[in-house]
């Protein structure tokens, strides 16, 4: 029995390897440009849900023009963590059974969306570069992160740990990555040269 | 046909993390309360909600409750019941069309009535530590323990949606309803934040034949509106729950959780009940209530409530303060 659980713990991190392996490789590289992929481990074990972000001087990217949905289902919002260019309107569906009030009063984009039925979205744009902790006001256990950074190369760690910032021009570059529940760590890494970043806390 | 679906739920909780790759997550809450009225109560809950394929969900859910006193109360019973052992609460599959479709939704199992204001997250964990009069099986109107084994169906657009349910009685509680066809219809529109519903039921009574005849039918509204984080809701019902009979009631309910409470949610209730009936058994009452619940640490809670009532309820004092804590988790996997 125990065999066969780790059987398929392994053949699932096996899997996931293999496709963390074939999106870096398959990430598009034009000239001048290179994919970053890295590595996020707390304790020595790999951590989904950072944010890894390079700081960004020249703007040249623009902002994403496709739907970025944070989701609620099922009582919880989805994903839990969500990174986004500021500037990125983020779409809001209640996609659940029963209806939700979504509000963000601490710090970052401030907003309180009202009660909204099922079926219906809600629109919000982040505007400005920091962390917003976004909650429902009837369902206390719904919590999730959106980081709005000012940088066109950003990325949200997998349950492997495993993140790919694509198509980022040659160059040293100043990282940054944050966690839920933890500092944010900085770094330099040098595009081109360093293939693969690794990122610890300890 | 609950000893079925409490063996598929089983079935399914040990395959939960594999159904075809979707998202599943388990969720458990376990909860103690102590009121003045010399009533402790333990209870646990759990939960398994997943999507089978895109579009198509199930929801599982079981309930376990104990309470100590020798006399009926309604306290902590605001959702599930406390007492009864294990019970299977709901188990249903629903399947959500694409939003322009005009046929929304399809649910079949065992569910909730759908009538008024009926999701157990509007009414457990919420810091009230007793159910609504109108929702309290025991005061000849409905129950929070009324379930349907039937199928629902949803029809319209968001903003202005009917939903229709047919099925047979599943309930769990105090109040167990004879068996029997019966009938929901429930319209609900939406502007803004306020979202406004009406609702109709045709069921069977839960009391006795011998002494309850006919049916039980009972027309509703309820609101709800929220801003600022003030929520502001209420039910209002009336009917007859047998031959011979009418019960009319209601409730309102203000919710405050602004952000410079942090962790506190302040919560007050009024609410009233008639049941007119042969004498001695009419009951006029109503009932005022305060709580505080206060967010303690991740998923552990804990709620504060005063309760002042004037009738022949079941509370056996004018005055109850009832005290309850409870830790909630959840998993995804």
């Amino acid at each position: 029995m125990s065999r066969h659980i780790f059987a398929r713990l392994f053949t699932r991190q096996a899997i996931s390897v293999v496709l963390a392996v074939g999106l870096w490789a398959a990430a598009p590289v034009a000239a001048g440009e290179d994919a970053l992929a890295g590595t996020v481990l707390v304790k020595g074990r790999p951590e989904r849900n950072v944010v890894v972000w390079l700081e960004d001087g020249t703007g040249a990217r623009p902002v994403a023009s496709r739907k970025v949905v944070l989701d609620q289902r099922q009582l919880q919002f989805k994903p839990h963590v969500l990174a986004v260019r500021v500037g990125t309107q983020v779409e809001m569906p209640n996609s659940d059974r029963v209806f939700h009030n979504v509000f963000s009063f601490h710090d970052g984009k401030r907003f309180d969306l009202g009660l909204y039925p099922v079926g219906t979205a809600r629109t919000v744009t982040f505007d400005r570069p920091g962390l917003s902790r976004i909650f429902c006001n009837i369902h206390p256990n719904m919590a999730a992160y959106v980081l709005a950074v000012d940088s066109g190369y950003f990325a949200v760690s997998d349950s492997q740990g495993q993140f790919i910032l694509a198509g980022v021009p040659l160059g040293s570059y100043t990282y940054h990555a944050w966690r839920p529940g933890g500092q944010t760590t900085t770094g330099t890494v040098v595009v081109g040269a360093d293939r693969k970043l690794e990122i610890r806390w300890p | 046909m609950t000893r079925w679906i409490a063996a598929l739920s089983l079935l399914l909780l040990g395959q939960a993390t594999t159904i075809h790759g979707q998202e599943v997550a388990v969720e458990a809450a376990q909860s103690f309360g102590l009121s003045t009225e010399e009533i402790a109560g333990a209870g646990t809950q759990a939960r398994v909600l997943g999507d089978i394929t895109p579009g198509l969900r199930f929801a599982l859910e079981g309930a376990w409750g104990a309470r100590s006193g020798e006399h009926d109360s309604d306290v902590f019973g605001t959702a599930y019941p406390y007492e009864g052992g294990v019970q299977v609460i709901e188990a249903f599959g629903e399947y959500f069309f694409a939003p322009q479709r005009w046929v929304r939704s399809v649910k079949g199992g065992r569910y909730r009535t759908p009538f008024g204001i009926y999701a157990a997250s509007d009414h457990a964990y919420v810091g009230f530590l007793r159910p609504p009069l109108i929702r309290y099986g025991e005061y000849y109107a409905l129950s929070s323990g009324y379930l349907e084994h039937g199928v629902d169906v949803v029809v319209g657009a968001p903003r202005l949606s009917v939903e229709v349910s047919l099925g047979t009685p599943g309930d769990v509680g105090d109040a167990i309803r004879r068996s029997g066809v019966g009938t929901v219809v429930r319209a609900a529109g939406s502007a803004g934040s306020l979202i406004v519903g009406v609702s109709y039921i045709d069921t069977t009574p839960y009391l006795p034949a011998e002494f309850a005849t006919g049916r039980a039918r009972f027309g509703g509204v309820d609101a709800r509106w929220m801003g600022g984080g003030v929520q502001v809701r209420g039910e209002w019902l009336g009917g007859r729950p047998f031959d011979g009979t009418t019960t009319t009631g209601g409730y309102a309910d203000v919710i405050v959780h602004r952000p410079v409470m942090g962790p506190l949610t302040a919560l007050v209730r009024a609410e009233r009940l008639a049941y007119s009936a042969a004498e001695p058994y009419a009951l006029y009452t109503h009932r005022y209530a305060a709580a505080v619940r206060v967010r303690l640490w991740k998923g552990l809670a804990t709620s504060v409530g005063i309760s002042h009532q004037a009738g022949q309820l079941t509370q056996s004092r004018p005055t109850a303060i009832d005290i309850g804590v409870t830790y909630a988790a959840r998993h995804d996997f």
